[in-house]
């Protein structure tokens, strides 16, 4: 890695007034990149640390202009010329920006969400997989006196779980699975850095909140909900009901959304 | 509320009382020889004899339509002949006006007849007629308390919140079957204000019995509403003005304004459309109290500044006392109950047809401030045009509103007689300017003459300027800071170049940021435009966002569009915000919606409104339009019923659904 990368950050949205990630009014940053595959995700961008086509699937009329080559830089990844759709319907999600850039964006909206007793939300993808961008954010924010808050899957390197915990001021943490093995089988990955992560931050004294997406046939089983309560013990804990229109992203991005095909199976 | 009430006149039982006007018509009135004030006298007197007193179940206040139309009072022929002589606005009716209710209803009509002129007594005679035999269908029915209220107003003053309130109702009735339209109800809490404190400190009115009150007076403004003209249903201009300060500075907001929020958002009806004063100092419960409403999903209220309004209106001459009691016209063009003669919505100055306009000559702007010389110039000839279209201003007199304002006929103007101009589709030319801006004269990444022939073929040759223009170039909303510069000098020069022109009554011209039918007429007539929107894309309603620009949400909107000047633009025309109406739903979601108006209204924006829709709702109401016949929608200045609305308001309402927060 050089040392560029660690002063720019890849982001995917940043959504002004989010009313459910943290106190007040909360401005949330969208981090590209996930280690994990949930088969359930509703944020398929967010999956992928590069930056990727999006496209108005229910637009398009297949037309194949856009199936050009051409001498944009910025298109050569993608095989098709982001500048060619006559409707305009192909756009580039994922942004590169500096640390100050998105802190000069982010303070724009200082002097309401002080107001408003809020603050900023970094979310996902997976925030610590960009850890020294995040840190670096962090502590400017800090420097501001804005309130923070992280939204994690918790599957980071311990020691760059609490570097990152020591610099914000809530830590909002998902608990999907607690066995290892569907873990593994829904997400992708052990979910043992996850466990010594919580366990780490429910005796830290960081002001911190658990949450489990109840996925129906996976995550909301009375064994799986019960695990979980018992490796979380008095910490507040959110269970997040399954949105219906979860998969919808997913044809924008030529992707197909894996929950939907194994429904019938799990179910 | 009253619910059988509710049920009655939602449910529209009394359109079985409905009937045809009998009587004499414009050709017999012009064989008579009546000039058009005997003309209208003698209409209102003949509807009020053949009006049947109604009273509907469990109703307070007494007072409906049964005669369903009126015939005009003036035949073609002398129409003709008068629109050869004159300019004559909408339907020829005034309308739009916020009639002194209090004075009136403080005297009593048999007092104001002592002063008035003779078309204006037989109408006092006739409604003090119709108002008698009120009184006797309210005995046979053993309403003894109607019959009580109806033996003293409306012939002596008011001394009851009761009785001033069926005063209001009676005055309101009269001005519509006058011929009037667009009657609004002013500042109801400070005028009602003397006589819910007397009640309550006396003992004789219970704050429950208050509210019954008020409710019973809301669901009656929905009972004729439907018999009143304007664009669409719903746009019949029945606004009230809650809170704001009174002549002496003092804040009007009150228990009874509370009263009147609570009882909006429990009859969720159209009518009355509730507006909020409110400013910098307003406390944060104000606000909450305001986003309760919101959340009941009927687009109110609509809020306004007086931090800017009041300077605004002072600005363009207006005097202290009167710039302090504005209220709000049928939309939201500010007025002066009782002295405003304005005619606030005359015209309209569509921005982006002065970018088109201006554009064509692109080719021979060698820099942004050529270019910029040229949009000023022909915002100039748009007003040269404008103002001269505009000679001689005739309205139909008035014999009944004359009494409820300061002037001897208020069809020939009144203390002001300022004239109105709506801004449209500021944002598309703002966006238009930053991208002339930066993609010509900054980066070069088009010639003058290619960017020109992108625009005129609608960009189907030059996809890639399109793909930046949609996907990158800065937006208003999006707080970068480049469209907004345009904006404030785009508002600044609009409202400038008005400065110093007299209209024929020998007042001023305001500006104004809103659009009212004008954002559908306006994209219809015109092609592409510089900043991306292509030919028969629809401009944005008042002053907000182009529809497809991608925004990152409310903070930087209202930051973007309360950039410029706005004490500048009070004719009025508010930044609309949608939100989910799920968004209510969130713990806390009411509080934060009111930080947001509070915070809008600190940063110096105008006026706001609000709107908490589902897309899901209105989509399926297009497809099973009876399963909702009351869902609510804001459209420009007022509430309707979406399944009323044409297609093309319906797709407008949808299409700004896709770009919910
Ligand atoms: S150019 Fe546009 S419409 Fe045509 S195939 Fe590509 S994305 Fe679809
Ligand atoms: S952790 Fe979150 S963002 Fe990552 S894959 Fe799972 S659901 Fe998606």
């Amino acid at each position: 890695m050089t040392n560029v990368i660690f002063h720019t950050g890849v982001i995917f949205d940043i959504k002004e007034f989010a009313l459910h990630d943290g106190p007040g009014v909360r401005t949330t940053v969208f981090f590209k990149g996930c280690p994990l595959r949930c088969v359930w995700c509703h944020n398929p961008e967010g999956l992928s640390p590069k930056l990727q086509l999006m496209t108005k699937e229910s637009s398009c009329k297949k037309c194949g202009s856009c199936a050009v080559s051409c001498s944009h830089e910025e298109c050569q990844p993608f095989g098709r010329c982001i500048y060619a759709c006559p409707d305009a319907l192909i756009s580039v999600c994922g942004r590169e920006m500096t640390c100050d850039e998105l802190f000069d964006r982010l303070m724009k909206d200082a002097g309401f969400l002080r107001e408003s007793e809020g603050g900023i939300t970094f979310s996902g993808g997976e925030p610590l997989m960009q850890p020294e961008f995040l840190a670096k954010m962090l502590d400017r924010l800090r420097e501001a006196d804005i309130h923070t808050a992280i939204e994690t899957c918790g599957y980071a390197r311990p020691e760059i779980f609490r570097e990152i915990a020591g610099k914000t001021d809530l830590v909002i943490m998902d608990l999907k699975l607690a066995d290892e093995e569907l873990h593994r089988k829904y997400t992708g990955v052990s979910n043992r850095w996850i466990l010594e992560n919580a366990a780490w931050l429910k005796e830290s004294g960081k002001a911190h909140i658990f949450r489990t997406p109840l996925i129906p046939g996976i995550t909301d089983t009375e064994e799986n909900l019960a695990a979980i309560k018992a490796i979380i013990g008095d910490s507040e804990h959110e269970l997040l009901p399954y949105n219906e229109l979860a998969g919808a992203k997913y044809p924008m991005l030529g992707e197909t959304y894996r929950y939907d095909q194994m429904k019938g199976s799990v179910l | 509320m009253n619910k059988e009430l509710y049920a009655f006149i939602t449910g529209k039982h009394h359109h079985i009382w409905r009937k045809d006007y009998c009587g004499p018509d414009a050709a017999a009135w012009k064989k008579a020889g009546l000039t058009p004030r005997e003309r209208m006298a003698d209409r209102f007197v003949k509807l009020c004899e053949q009006e049947d007193p109604c009273l509907l179940p469990g109703q307070k206040l007494a007072f409906i339509r049964t005669v369903k139309n009126l015939p005009d009072v003036l035949t073609e022929e002398e129409w003709t002949d008068i629109r050869a002589k004159h300019h004559i606005h909408e339907l020829g009716y005034l309308s739009n006006l916020s009639p002194d209710y209090a004075t009136v209803m403080g005297t009593g009509l048999l007092k104001a007849k002592e002063t008035a002129d003779p078309c204006t007594a037989k109408e006092i005679d006739a409604l003090i007629g119709l108002a008698a035999r009120y009184r006797e269908a309210a005995l046979k029915a053993g309403d003894t308390a109607m019959a009580d209220v109806l033996a003293h107003v409306p012939a002596y003053g008011a001394r009851t919140f009761r009785e001033a309130l069926q005063m209001l109702r009676i005055l309101h009735w009269s001005v519509w079957a006058e011929g009037e339209y667009h009657n609004t109800l002013g500042r109801f809490d400070l005028y009602m204000k003397p006589y819910f404190e007397r009640d309550i400190q006396a003992g004789t009115l219970t704050r429950e019995e208050a509210y019954e009150l008020i409710c019973d007076f809301f669901l009656d403004c929905n009972i004729d509403s439907d018999l009143y003209p304007g664009i669409q249903q719903g746009d019949n201009g029945q606004s009230m003005m809650l809170g704001g300060i009174d002549k002496d500075g003092n804040s009007v907001y009150s228990d009874l304004s509370v009263l009147c929020l609570r009882a909006s958002g429990e009859i969720r009806l159209i009518d009355p459309k509730i507006n909020l004063r409110v400013s910098k100092d307003t406390p944060l419960e104000v606000f909450k109290e305001g986003s309760r409403l919101t959340a009941a999903g009927l687009g109110f209220p609509q809020y306004s500044n007086d931090d800017i309004v009041i300077p605004g209106l002072e600005k363009l001459g207006y005097a202290h006392e009167d710039a302090v009691n504005y209220a709000v016209a049928a939309c939201w063009e500010f007025i002066i109950p009782r002295t405003g003669a304005d005619i606030a919505n005359i015209g309209a100055l569509s921005f982006p047809k002065v970018i088109d306009k201006a554009f064509k000559k692109i080719t021979f702007c060698e820099t942004m401030e050529d270019f910029w010389a040229e949009v000023e110039a022909v915002i100039k000839a748009e007003l040269d045009e404008m103002t001269a279209a505009i000679g001689d201003v005739w309205f139909i007199p008035a014999p009944f509103m004359d009494l409820l304002a300061d002037s001897e006929d208020i069809s020939r103007g009144g203390r002001y007689n300022n004239f109105g101009f709506h801004g449209t589709g500021v944002a598309c030319a703002a966006d238009a300017l930053a991208a002339v801006e930066k993609y010509l004269f900054t980066e070069k990444l088009r010639t003058a003459e290619e960017y020109l022939a992108a625009v005129e073929n609608d960009y189907r040759e030059d996809t890639e300027l399109l793909s930046l223009l949609r996907n990158r170039a800065p937006k208003m909303g999006q707080n970068t800071g480049a469209p907004e510069k345009w904006a404030k000098k785009l508002l600044h020069t609009f409202a400038s170049l008005l400065e110093g022109r007299k209209n024929c009554r020998g007042g001023c011209y305001r500006a104004g940021t809103g659009t009212a039918m004008y954002y559908l007429w306006h994209s219809d007539e015109l092609g592409a435009s510089p900043d991306g929107r292509r030919k028969g894309e629809p401009l944005g309603t008042n002053y907000s966002a182009s529809l497809f620009s991608k925004l990152d949400g409310p903070v930087s909107i209202v930051d973007s569009f309360t950039s410029p000047d706005l004490t500048e633009t009070v004719n009025g025309g508010p930044l609309t915000l949608e939100f989910q109406q799920k968004m209510f739903d969130a713990p806390d979601g009411v509080d934060k919606v009111a930080h947001l108006v509070r915070y809008f209204i600190r940063k110096g924006g105008h006026q706001l409104q609000l709107n908490a829709v589902s897309r899901d709702t209105l989509l399926d109401a297009q497809e099973h339009p009876e399963k909702y016949p009351h869902l609510i929608v804001r459209v420009w200045g007022w509430s309707a019923y979406f399944v009323e609305l044409d297609k093309c308001y319906q797709d407008q309402v949808l299409r700004r659904q896709e770009y919910v927060l």
